[in-house]
């Protein structure tokens, strides 16, 4: 049954798939986003997972159903169209399905957002940032983005947050072309310790964005830790991740920053409570050391 | 200055006062009858398909191996930079804008639009338009990125003029859609042939009528966009500054709006194209008519209303996308009962799979697949982690690709009769829809695969072991195959044009009245308007010719065989012994 129309349809099958074989050693393929590392990716990829079953189904259907059609009503010498339409209230049984599809996804859709936004709180092995060494802890963060953030922000360290409950830790990331600046907690405001392109940050442990941008658009993205937040200049957003397991995540911003955009990347470290205050320690000691050599340089001119 | 008198009538020969014929091109480019000025924008815009298949292609090649260092940077972005607004403005609208001001008063059997001077004004602003962006080249071309955000696009940080060129073009661009747009619905609303009610609209008509609206509110608001920006950019203003009172925020809204409307017009016109295309060649009558225009009313007005779906990881109160999901999903029911009609149309009918069918049908399956997969970035959850890599965009190119291209070509196929009174070469479109269709899937499913990894997207360089080589190899290769079944196609249109096969009025044996008219049709369109009196007219005229002719022969049938006497063929009375064996009828 190969005369002329199905033809096209083989040698585009027969193409594709020749295509296909020529790519399928070249890459392991992976259907997935990258590994979640945090409670927030696990949820964003069952949502993914949820929502390509869906779209991978419809996407089937609909194109098995057009090759059908394709394949048995051709046109062949003696076939008659059946020259019909739809009746009264045919169509009432599509459009019943296909809203209550619509209803289902846009439930599902709320319900699982709402599982990405709640912070959860630091895990047994976390760090908490109250009891670490603060010195001022800056105010709560202008832009309320994110649900959990006024649980996270409620617990004010200075009267104490609930005993069994560990304070998150609380990170300034701050965009500018092309280069990520990261003000950990703790020191006076305006000295504050801070790295560019690499945040280290404890496992186990709650960590809460602010994300602000110094001049244009940015987005702050570590696939393992967590969706895209939009970095915009005069708004900070939020975000928290808590990763599960010691390690370096990549990030990349995703929305175009001018001429050296593909080097807008970060590092995310993750390493053990104690080794984070260290590097915090450390990361003070070389700062003030700096500054002061900046400071006895300036005063000798 | 004498008073008019009666003189008797006398022949006489008038030299003053008649215009002397004037070169072809001026009577073309000041022409302002609708299909003149539907051709204009066709020939515009497959223009400018062209630029942006080679820009594309341009930008593949870069991407081919990791790290290249062949295009430089700066020239990278500004092809991306030139290519986005190409795509989206200077192709895919104006192509829809095109085949609507040739085909639908033509369709709805009017001699000619309301206000054919706006239309024809609304062509020539969009070519400056395009010519200041492209113009643009001679000196510094626009480098703040596909949708030109601010504050990228402020003066602090894109001071090249390439960006005011971007900016100037947009402006003149969206300024002349919203003159067409004008035109269009008081065309539409008012100049349909007698006995055309809404409910007997061709469905392309519909489509346009929606697009016309959907214009009407999605390009002023990139207009005064465009304004804004350039206020800020030369005259000092902080419309988009952050810090000074301005928000960033604003321009990223209005952009999206447009862009997203811009999406809609390429899906409401491929399906009004579609739903054209299937009933003529599968001869039913589409399963719906009336669900089908709804549907295509009910697309135009939610994508735009749900522009905030691309904005997810935007600083938005949480109802904002939460409503912006609600408006993306509702759009299941228009798009799923549309794909419904269309299969039901197909099925038991009788396809002559002729090239504008197989185009129709390559657009349903590719625009099929990116509009089930936007169903996925609709929700929230899934569009913070996906939006913005190459995953949302090999989504999106399957609409435009499917829709914009596949759709476009669909439509040229099938109305090209028309145009030019030849049919556009059948066995080398079916031949160049090949590529297409092999192109857009090898570029599509590794570019699906590369954003999962994380490739964001319009960067000029990816790195070294991030998983994402060999999918931007093929990728890579996809595109130039997809390119190389445009230019093959647009050759063929090419050729076709004053060397295809000449095609009577009604080539497929159309319902709608575009194929009453001549090919291509005279100046005034119809000599006789018909009375319309279903959503065929076309079918209804040849059903009533057909019952004439049948009633002709019936009654010829009856009548004795009529006998001329020799030398001079004078009608001889019938002689009763007529041979009645060969007329069985006559009783």
């Amino acid at each position: 049954m190969a005369p002329r129309p199905s033809r096209l349809l083989v040698a585009c099958a027969s193409a594709l798939l020749a295509g296909l074989i020529v790519a399928a050693p070249a890459q392991a393929i992976q259907l997935a986003p990258a590994e979640p590392h945090s409670p927030n990716a696990e949820d964003m990829n069952t949502a993914y997972w949820v929502m390509f079953v869906v779209t991978a189904v419809l996407i089937v259907l609909i194109n098995a159903a057009l090759i059908a059609a394709i394949v048995r009503f051709r046109d062949r010498r003696g076939r008659r169209p059946a020259r019909v339409a739809a009746g009264r209230g045919a169509l009432r049984p599509v459009l019943g399905g296909l809203s209550l599809l619509a209803i289902a996804i846009f439930a599902y859709g709320v319900v699982t957002t709402e599982n990405v936004r709640e912070v959860e709180s630091s895990g047994p092995g976390g760090l908490d940032a109250s009891q670490s060494a603060q010195v001022g802890v800056k105010g709560a963060p202008q832009a309320a983005v994110l649900e959990g953030e006024e649980s996270a922000t409620g617990e004010d360290p200075i009267t104490g947050a609930e005993p069994t409950e560990k304070a998150p830790l609380e990170i300034d990331a701050i965009a500018q072309q092309w280069v990520w600046r990261f003000e950990y907690p703790g020191g006076q405001p305006g000295q504050r310790t801070f790295s560019y392109g690499e945040l280290v940050v404890p496992v186990d442990t709650t960590v809460l964005m602010n994300i602000d941008s110094t001049d244009v658009m940015h987005s702050w993205w570590v696939p393992a830790l967590g969706g895209q937040v939009q970095a915009a200049p005069g708004k900070i957003t939020q975000t928290w991740f808590k990763a599960d397991e010691e390690g370096r995540y990549p990030g990349r911003s995703t929305i175009f920053s001018g001429s050296a955009y593909p080097a807008m990347r970060a590092w995310v470290e993750v390493v053990g409570v104690p080794e984070y205050q260290s590097y915090v320690e450390q990361l003070r000691g070389d700062i003030t050391e700096a500054q002061g050599i900046v400071a006895r340089e300036v005063a000798s001119q | 200055m004498t008073p008019p008198t009666l003189a008797p009538a006398r022949p006489e020969i008038v030299t003053r006062g008649v215009p002397t014929p004037r070169p072809g091109w001026v009577e073309r480019a000041t022409s302002a009858d609708h299909k003149s000025v539907g051709t204009l924008y066709l020939a515009t815009a497959l223009t400018f398909l062209v630029l942006a298949v080679t820009e594309f292609v341009l930008m593949r090649v870069q991407l081919i191996v990791p790290e290249n260092t062949m295009i430089s940077p700066e020239i990278f972005n500004r092809l991306l930079s030139a290519a986005g607004v190409t795509t989206a403005v200077l192709f895919a609208i104006p192509l829809a804008l095109g085949s609507i001001s040739y085909v639908v008063p033509l369709q709805i059997g009017a001699r000619g639009v309301a206000l054919p001077r706006l239309n024809l004004f609304s062509y020539w602003l969009y070519v400056v338009g395009a010519v200041a962006v492209y113009a643009s080249f001679l000196y510094t071309v626009p480098e703040a990125g596909t949708y030109s955000l601010a504050p990228l696009s402020e003066m602090v940080f894109s001071p090249s003029h390439g960006v005011d060129a971007w900016v100037t073009g947009v402006a003149l661009a969206t300024a002349g859609f919203t003159l067409f747009a004008v035109n269009l619905v008081v065309t539409i609303g008012r100049m349909r042939a007698p006995g055309m009610a809404w409910r007997r609209l061709p469905l392309c008509s519909w489509a346009a009528n929606a697009i016309g609206y959907l214009l009407l509110v999605i390009a002023p608001v990139m207009l005064a966009a465009m304004v804004m920006l350039m206020i800020d950019r030369q005259f000092d203003g902080v419309f988009f500054q952050a810090g000074e009172g301005g928000a960033p925020l604003l321009y990223e809204h209005l952009a999206m709006l447009f862009f997203s409307g811009g999406y809609a017009i390429v899906v409401v016109f491929a399906a009004g194209v579609i739903s054209e295309i299937l009933p003529t060649f599968s001869g039913k009558p589409i399963f719906s008519h009336r669900a089908a225009a709804a549907s295509l009313v009910a697309i135009a007005v939610l994508v735009p209303l749900a522009w905030m779906q691309s904005m997810y990881e935007a600083p938005l109160a949480e109802g904002w996308t939460i409503m912006a999901m609600a408006f993306a999903l509702a759009l299941v029911v228009p798009i799923g009962t549309l794909l419904y009609i269309w299969l039901a149309t197909l099925w038991r009918g009788a396809l002559r799979l002729r090239a504008a069918l197989w185009y129709a049908l390559a657009a349903i399956s590719t625009m099929s697949i990116g509009l089930a997969g936007e169903l996925g970035y609709s929700v929230i959850s899934v569009g913070w982690q996906l939006d913005n890599t190459t995953a949302a965009q090999a989504d999106t190119l399957y609409v435009l690709v499917g829709g914009g291209v596949m759709g476009g070509f669909a439509a040229l196929h099938y109305w090209f009769p028309k145009l030019c009174g030849r049919l556009l070469g059948e066995s080398l479109g079916k031949i160049a829809l090949v590529p297409m269709l092999v192109g857009i899937h090898l570029y599509s499913l590794p570019m699906f695969l590369a954003g999962l990894e994380g490739q964001p997207v319009d960067v000029f360089k990816y790195f070294e072991g991030t998983g994402v080589d060999g999918y931007n190899l093929i990728a890579s290769i996809g595109a130039f195959v997809l390119a190389a079944g445009v230019l093959l196609q647009l050759a063929n249109a090419a050729h076709s044009w004053g060397h295809g096969l000449s095609a009577a009025h009604d080539p497929w044996g159309g319902a709608t009245l575009e194929w009453f008219a001549l090919s291509p049709p005279p100046p005034h369109n119809f000599d006789a308007v018909p009375d319309v009196r279903s959503p065929e007219p076309l079918r209804d005229i040849r059903d009533a010719v057909r019952l004439r002719t049948e009633s002709f022969q019936a009654r010829a049938a009856r009548e004795p065989v009529a006998a001329t006497t020799a030398p001079h063929a004078r009608p001889e009375p019938a002689t009763e012994d007529s041979d009645d064996a060969e007329n069985p009828s006559v009783a």
